[in-house]
C-alpha cells in the first residue's frame, strides 16, 4: 500500500500554468479519497467517523486554501498534502493523531460546547478563550 | 615650521610631494593661519552658534542675571550661575565629559580624574566636576592634552581592574567598559600583577566583587548622603584603599539595592540576579511599583515570559532614580505561589481545577442564591482602579453596596480627596521645615517619602517630631510621645513642640495610614487638625497636612467610592475578595462562600471556596495612585501565567454569567467609566488638587482613646502578597531586620 504512494512523493516539476496546477489538486484529492478506507482500518476509526465525514474534512482542508492562484504556491501545499497523507497511510502517525486532527479539528472537544455560549456576548466568548483581545 | 621639516624627513610621500614646487607653494599657502592666530581670526568670519542640545535634558534657571557668568566650551557660549561647575557648562553646551564618581545627586568627590577638561591660561588640565565656573572661562573638552589626560586616567584605572568582563555582570552596561572603549588606548604598559581584594558581604542583595572597585566612592556617599545610614566607608590609603564596613556587617539600608545602580563597574551587583542574564537580551518595559503607595517609576526587565529584573526610571516628583529593596527585588515572588487555574474546593476540603465556565456559573449560582445586602467585595491593596471600578458596579448591580478595599479602616473620608492624600506632594517635601509624623513609620512604609524627608533634614536642617511607637529613623528626630495623649497636648498648647510649630514657615504634619484602622481614627484627625490650625499647616501656597498611605490600591479605592466599612462581614453570606490576603475575616460567618480572585496563593486562599486566578501588576495594564494622587500606568511586561485573565475581565465575565451585564467590553470602555466617576485616574502623570476645602467637612464628636499607636507595617520586606512569596524577601526579612 504504502509503496504505491512513495512514487507520488517524488517532487515533480513545477506546474506551468495554474491549470494544470488544479489537476494535479484533484489528483491528490482522489488519491486521498481512496486511501480512506485504509486509514479507517488500520486506525480502527469505524466508531469514531465515517468516510464521508473524513473526505469532507480533507476537501475542508483543501478549500482553506481557495484564495491561492500562484502555481509554484499550489504545487507546495499539494506536496505538503501528499506528505500528510503519505505518513497517514504508512501508519508513521498515531490514532490520537488522527482523531485529534482530521475527527475533531482544531477547535477540539469545545466545538460542541458551543451550543453553551449561545446569547453570551462576543466579550464571553473571548474570555472562555483567552486573556488578550 | 620645525615640525613640517620633520614631517618632510618621515613621510615620504608628503616629501615626493614638496619635491615638486608647485604643490609645495600650495601646501604651505594654506596653512599660515596656523601659526598667526590673529590674521586667522580677522580672515575667519564669526562662527555662528547653533543651539545646542544639552546632554540628558540639563537645562538652567538663571535667577539672578547679575549672578550669572558666561563661559566658552569648544568655543560655544554658555551662560550660568556662579558656583555652578564646569561640568555643568559642558553638559549645557551639550559635551558629555566622561566621568565615574560624578554623580548628579550626590557630593562631589573629585577622585576619578576621568572627566579632567583643558582650561585655558591654566598650567593643568582640571577636574571639571570639582572646578566652579570663572567668567570667561574658556573650556576646551575636545583637545589633545583633555584626550591625553583621560587616557592616562584610563590606563591607570586599568591597571588594577580585573580583565573579566565576560563573566562580570556589568557587561554591557558597564561604564568602565564603555568608557575605555572610547578614550582608553589599545595597549596597556603594565605587567605587573593586579591587586586583589577581598570581597565584602553586604547581605543577601548585593554582591561585591571588590577587586573591580575603582574606588570612585559613589556606593560610600550614596549610603551616608540618600540611604543615610553610616555603613560604607573607605579604608587604607594608596593601592591598599578598599571600601568596605570595617566590621563584618551587612548594609541595612531599605534603599541598598540602588549602589548596584550607581556603581559604574562591576563591584556591587545584583546577588540574585547574578548569571542570570546580560542587558542585551532582555526587554524593558516601562511600568509602576505596587509594593507600597509611592508608586515608583520602574522597569520591568524580562526575557521571555519571566521578569530577570527591576530597575528604576527616572521621576523627578515621585522617586528620583531610586527604588526600594522591596520594589526591586520582589520580582522572584512573580514565579512563585501562582495561581493558574480557576479551582473549587471539594467535599473534602482539597482544590480542583475547573474550566472557566464552570467557575463562573456556579458563583453566579451562589451569589443569586443569598441576599443582596449579604454580599460582600473587598478589594486588595494590590488593585488597579479598573478591576475596582469594575466590582463595585458588578455588586451595586448585583443590589450590594458593601464594597470596600482594605486598609482604609472604619467609615474611610473620600469625599474631599485632601483629607488621604499627600497634600505636599513627595517632591514637595523638600520645601518643608519642620515634619510632625505622627503614628507613621516612613522608613517602612514609604522608603522613598522617607528619603525626601532625609534629603531636606540633611539639606536644611529641618526638625522632625515623631509621635508613634520606637522606631528606626536614618535622621535626627525628636520622639515626642507614643499615642494620641501628646497629639492633645500640641493641640491644646500645652507642648513645648508647639512653639517650634508655631516659628515654622512650612511645616508639615504627615498622618500614618496605619491609624485609619483605629476605632477613634475620626478624633485623632480631629486632633490633628486642630493641631494644623494652630500652627498654620495649611496656608495659601503651602498644604502641610499630609496622610501618607501605605498601598497601591488604596487612593485609587477612595477616589471611586469603596467605602463601606469592615463591619458588613460579620453577615456577609457571600465574600469576593479582589486579591484581599490581609482582610479581616475573623468574624466572617462559617457559612459564608468566598471566592478569591487574585494571582497568589496566599492568606486568601486558605479561606476560599472558589479561586479564580488573576493576572498580576507586571502582566497587566492597569491605573494606580500613589500616596499623592497622581495616577499612573503600568504595562504589561510578561504574559499572563496559566489560565489567569486580567482582574476586571473576570467581573465583567461574571456579570454576564449572573445575568447582571457590565456595559464595558475593552480596556478603553472600562476608562471611560473610570472617566465617569474619578476624571483624575485618566490624568496620569499629574496630579489633581482638591479644590474642597477642609470647612466643608462634617463635626465629629468621637472620643480619643488612649492607646499608644501601634506600628503599621511588621516586616518592611514582606507586606502583600507578591513580596510574601518571593524568597529573596523571606532572606531579608532573615537577615536584615533586628530581632
Amino acid at each position: 500500500m504504502a509503496s504505491s504512494l512513495r512514487g507520488v512523493a517524488r517532487v515533480q516539476p513545477n506546474s506551468k500554468t495554474l491549470e494544470e496546477a488544479r489537476s494535479r489538486t484533484f489528483d491528490f484529492f482522489k488519491k486521498a479519497c481512496r486511501s480512506l478506507p485504509t486509514v479507517m482500518d488500520i486506525y480502527n476509526l469505524h466508531d469514531v467517523v465515517t468516510v464521508s465525514q473524513l473526505r469532507s474534512s480533507i476537501a475542508a482542508q483543501i478549500r482553506k486554501n481557495i484564495n491561492v492562484t500562484n502555481p509554484k504556491v499550489i504545487d507546495m501545499l499539494v506536496f505538503k498534502g501528499i506528505e500528510e497523507l503519505t505518513n497517514i497511510v504508512d501508519h508513521a502517525k498515531q490514532r490520537h493523531h488522527v482523531i485529534g486532527q482530521y475527527v475533531l479539528g482544531p477547535e477540539g472537544l469545545d466545538k460542541d460546547l458551543g451550543m453553551q455560549d449561545q446569547g453570551s456576548s462576543h466579550f464571553l466568548k473571548r474570555f472562555y478563550e483567552t486573556n488578550y483581545f | 615650521m620645525s615640525f613640517l621639516r620633520a614631517l618632510r624627513r618621515v613621510h615620504p610621500l608628503i616629501r615626493a610631494n614638496f619635491s615638486n614646487s608647485r604643490v609645495t607653494s600650495r601646501w604651505i599657502s594654506s596653512t599660515p593661519d596656523l601659526h598667526n592666530p590673529e590674521a586667522a581670526a580677522a580672515a575667519v568670519p564669526e562662527p555662528e552658534f547653533r543651539p545646542r542640545t544639552p546632554v540628558g535634558g540639563a537645562r538652567i534657571e538663571i535667577q539672578n542675571p547679575d549672578d550669572s557668568v558666561e563661559v566658552f566650551v569648544d568655543g560655544y557660549p554658555v551662560k550660568l550661575p556662579k558656583g555652578m561647575t564646569v561640568m555643568q557648562a559642558c553638559e549645557l553646551a551639550g559635551v558629555d565629559i566622561p566621568r565615574f564618581c560624578y554623580h548628579s545627586r550626590l557630593s562631589i568627590a573629585g577622585n576619578c580624574r576621568m572627566c579632567l577638561v583643558e582650561v585655558e591660561k591654566s598650567p593643568k588640565p582640571v577636574a571639571s566636576c570639582a572646578m566652579p565656573v570663572a567668567p570667561g572661562m574658556k573650556i576646551k573638552t575636545d583637545t589633545p592634552i583633555a584626550k591625553k589626560a583621560r587616557e592616562g586616567v584610563m590606563e591607570f584605572l586599568l591597571m588594577n581592574h580585573p580583565l573579566d568582563c565576560p563573566i562580570c555582570d556589568q557587561g554591557g552596561e558597564c561604564d568602565l567598559q564603555d568608557q575605555s572603549m572610547v578614550f582608553g588606548s589599545d595597549r596597556g604598559r603594565f605587567t605587573e600583577m593586579k591587586r586583589s581584594v577581598v570581597d565584602k558581604n553586604l547581605g543577601p542583595l548585593v554582591k561585591t566583587v571588590m577587586t573591580r572597585c575603582i574606588q570612585c566612592t559613589r556606593c560610600v556617599r550614596f549610603a551616608s548622603e540618600v540611604a543615610g545610614v553610616q555603613d560604607l566607608g573607605m579604608l587604607g590609603r594608596g593601592s591598599g584603599e578598599e571600601i568596605g564596613t570595617y566590621v563584618e556587617k551587612l548594609m541595612t539600608s531599605e534603599l541598598s539595592g540602588n549602589v548596584i545602580d550607581i556603581c559604574p563597574v562591576g563591584a556591587l551587583t545584583s546577588k540574585p540576579f547574578a548569571f542570570k542574564a546580560r542587558n542585551w537580551e532582555l526587554k524593558g518595559t516601562e511600568s509602576i511599583d505596587v509594593t507600597d503607595a509611592v508608586g515608583s517609576n520602574i522597569r520591568i526587565d524580562s526575557r521571555g515570559p519571566e521578569v530577570m529584573r527591576i530597575l528604576p526610571r527616572l521621576n523627578e516628583d515621585i522617586n528620583e532614580e531610586w527604588i526600594s529593596d522591596k520594589t526591586r527585588f520582589c520580582y522572584d515572588g512573580l514565579k512563585r505561589q501562582r495561581l493558574n487555574d480557576p479551582m473549587i474546593r471539594d467535599h473534602d476540603g482539597k482544590f480542583k481545577p475547573v474550566t472557566w465556565r464552570d467557575a463562573l456559573a456556579i458563583v453566579a449560582e451562589v451569589a443569586h442564591g443569598v441576599n443582596p445586602d449579604e454580599i460582600v467585595g473587598i478589594a486588595g491593596q494590590l488593585s488597579d482602579a479598573e478591576s475596582m471600578i469594575a466590582l463595585k458596579d458588578f455588586l451595586n448591580r448585583m443590589g450590594s453596596n458593601n464594597v470596600m478595599c482594605e486598609g482604609n479602616g472604619l467609615n474611610p473620608q473620600a469625599d474631599i480627596r485632601s483629607s488621604f492624600l499627600l497634600n505636599s506632594n513627595i517632591a514637595g517635601l523638600e520645601n518643608a521645615d519642620l515634619f510632625l509624623i505622627v503614628g507613621s513609620q516612613p522608613r517602612v512604609e514609604a522608603p522613598l517619602v522617607n528619603a525626601r524627608i532625609q534629603k531636606t533634614v540633611r539639606a536644611t536642617q529641618a526638625k522632625v517630631a515623631y509621635i508613634g511607637p520606637p522606631a528606626n529613623f536614618n535622621y535626627d528626630h525628636e520622639h515626642i510621645g507614643t499615642g494620641p495623649q501628646t497629639l492633645l497636648d500640641i493641640a491644646e498648647g500645652r507642648h513645648p513642640f508647639c512653639s517650634a510649630i508655631l516659628s515654622a514657615k512650612k511645616p508639615a504634619i504627615i498622618v500614618g495610614a496605619g491609624l485609619f484602622g483605629r476605632k477613634d481614627k475620626d478624633a485623632i484627625v480631629a486632633a490633628v487638625e486642630t493641631i494644623s490650625k494652630l500652627g498654620g499647616v495649611t496656608r495659601p501656597g503651602w498644604n502641610g497636612l499630609n496622610y501618607l498611605l501605605l498601598n497601591a490600591a488604596q487612593a485609587s479605592a477612595l477616589d471611586l467610592g469603596l467605602v463601606s466599612s469592615p463591619d458588613v462581614i460579620r453577615s456577609a453570606k457571600f465574600v469576593y475578595l479582589m486579591g484581599a490576603d490581609d482582610a479581616n475575616l475573623d468574624d466572617l460567618p462559617k457559612d459564608a462562600f468566598v471566592l478569591y480572585q487574585g494571582h497568589h496563593g496566599d492568606r486568601g486562599v486558605y479561606r476560599a471556596n472558589v479561586i479564580f486566578p488573576s493576572s498580576a501588576f507586571s502582566e497587566k495594564e492597569g491605573t494606580y495612585e500613589n500616596t499623592e494622587g497622581c495616577a499612573q500606568w503600568t504595562i504589561p511586561a510578561v504574559p499572563t501565567v496559566g489560565d489567569s485573565r486580567d482582574d476586571w475581565k473576570i467581573v465583567r465575565a461574571l456579570s454576564e454569567v449572573a445575568g447582571v451585564r457590565l456595559p464595558y467590553d475593552s480596556l478603553m470602555a472600562v476608562r471611560a467609566r473610570l472617566s465617569r466617576v474619578a476624571p483624575n485616574l485618566l490624568n496620569v502623570d499629574a496630579r489633581e488638587r482638591s479644590t474642597i476645602s477642609e470647612e466643608l467637612r462634617p463635626e465629629f464628636k468621637q472620643k480619643l482613646s488612649m492607646a499608644p499607636f501601634g506600628a503599621a507595617v511588621e516586616n518592611f520586606y514582606m507586606t502583600d502578597s507578591i513580596t510574601r512569596s518571593s524568597k529573596i524577601m523571606a532572606q531579608c526579612s532573615s537577615t536584615l531586620l533586628k530581632k
